[in-house]
């Protein structure tokens, strides 16, 4: 979209039982505080965008928390993207129409991508974010779900983006929570392909590893642990960009 | 002052009346067309698809309403598709009609990228200098293209980009914002509170 387009930093919480939890490669989860409390602070931080995704719904694959997203959307005036175990148009209806801006889909699209133009005819495509989930696998990366092991991820992209996708959130699984910094290699080949917006995550642990990836153009970057488990907020991650001369909204 | 939200059956119903219910309002939501008789301003809100947004209106007499709203001198804001629809033509999942209040064309973008994101506005126009170089967030992949030079006029705000985008149309009684001032945090709130405090033509 050109130079102009600010970076986003973009807090990605996981809900479970009404609480907020954060783990590391998909485990050990520990109590990360109050939703509302933490998004209303976030909010006021001047976080460009909040994740949400329900964990217990993901694992079970039934529907997400609606009753915490209202009280959620109560509070908040930051772009909301909802998701967890959405599989179906009705699930996506109710997200959209209870409090968030755009859904959330993970491994439903993997087998069912009807679904797409489903949501995309009623909503719009920018209102659909699929995710994927990452992992190394022969010195490369294959999508977690993926039992097969045989889908290329760069390729599926292109293929939820001619569907009508209007976005995608990276998470790269062996290095999320790890705070060991971004794979930047991958992100700039998924980049040098992909037509819509690109979310990366996984990794981010200090500040340095958020100037490289704006080095790299990576220019959605979600964070968690950072600001879950630290004295970092928004505020001074912002700060910290625009002293190095990165285009940030503070 | 009543305040009514147009729900056409899709769109991020609960942002918006909770960002308007926040700022000291109790709005209503509108699903029949006798409902919007009482209401004294209108939004109309974005997160919807084109086609499916403008069938859904003409079935259910709501199209025509808004016809009558508008014509009566009430003040419209419409946000996102909630502007787009106020075009003449549409092309999201073929073609169809809007209200045809401005002379444009609502088309995907080149090679159909997507906009997302908080974007600097560049206002010239002297009633809303306030939100000249603010951030919005915007979050579409149609964009209106005006068919005559001519009606660049209504367009009092873009986005310094490649593409041209116009960001901020007001014409007569009608304001539309591109971008999501409810989702845009202090900066939308003001640009809400000046909307619900707007005399067309004063």
């Amino acid at each position: 979209m050109g130079t102009e387009q600010l970076i986003r930093i973009i807090p990605s919480l996981l809900l479970s039982k009404k609480k907020l939890v954060k783990g590391q490669n998909f485990s050990n989860y520990k109590n990360a505080g109050n939703p509302i409390t933490t998004i209303l602070a976030l909010d006021s931080q001047k976080a460009d965008e909040i994740f949400l995704i329900d964990l217990d719904a993901y694992k079970s694959r039934k529907n997400p928390d609606i009753e915490t997203l209202k009280k959620i959307s109560e509070i908040l005036s930051t772009p909301l993207t909802f998701g967890g175990g959405v599989e179906n148009i009705e699930a996506s209806k109710k997200i959209l129409m209870n409090g968030a801006d755009k859904v959330f889909i993970n491994t439903a699209f993997i087998s069912n991508k009807k679904l797409i133009e489903e949501i995309a005819y009623i909503f719009g495509s920018q209102a659909i974010v699929a995710g994927l989930n990452l992992i190394n696998y022969k010195n490369s990366f294959i999508i977690s779900e993926d039992n097969s092991k045989r889908i290329d991820p760069i390729n599926y992209i292109k293929e939820l983006e001619d569907r009508g996708v209007g976005e995608i959130k990276i998470t790269y699984v062996d290095i999320e929570g790890s705070r060991k910094g971004m794979e930047i290699e991958y992100s700039k080949k998924i980049l040098a392909k992909a037509r819509v917006p690109i979310i990366f995550e996984g990794g981010i642990g200090k500040l340095d590893h958020l100037k490289e990836c704006c080095e790299n153009k990576i220019n959605n970057i979600a964070i968690g642990s950072l600001i879950t488990f630290s004295d970092y907020n928004i505020i001074k991650i912002k700060q910290y960009l625009n002293n190095e001369n990165f285009e940030v909204r503070i | 002052m009543k305040i009514g939200i147009l729900n056409y059956n899709a769109c991020n119903l609960a942002s918006i009346y909770n960002s308007i219910f926040r700022l000291g309002y109790d709005p209503k939501i509108i699903e029949k067309r006798a409902e919007l008789k009482s209401i004294d301003k209108l939004i109309i809100p974005g997160v919807g698809a084109a086609k499916n947004c403008l069938d859904y209106l003409k079935k259910n007499d709501l199209f025509s309403e808004v016809e009558i709203f508008f014509k009566k001198e009430k003040p419209i804001l419409g946000i996102c598709l909630g502007l787009q629809i106020f075009s003449k033509n549409l092309f999201e999942h073929g073609k169809s009609s809007g209200f045809n209040l401005i002379d444009a064309d609502v088309v995907s973008f080149p090679n159909k990228k997507i906009n997302i994101g908080w974007r600097k506005i560049l206002i010239n126009d002297k009633n809303w200098i306030e939100f000249n170089n603010k951030s919005f967030y915007f979050c579409h992949s149609y964009l209106l293209k005006f068919n005559n030079a001519n009606d660049k006029k209504y367009c009092k705000a873009r986005i310094n980009s490649q593409e041209e985008i116009p960001s901020l149309i007001i014409k007569q009684n009608f304001i539309g914002t591109q971008f999501h001032p409810e989702k845009s945090q202090t900066v939308g709130n003001k640009f809400i509170e000046k909307f619900l405090n707007w005399e067309p033509n004063n």
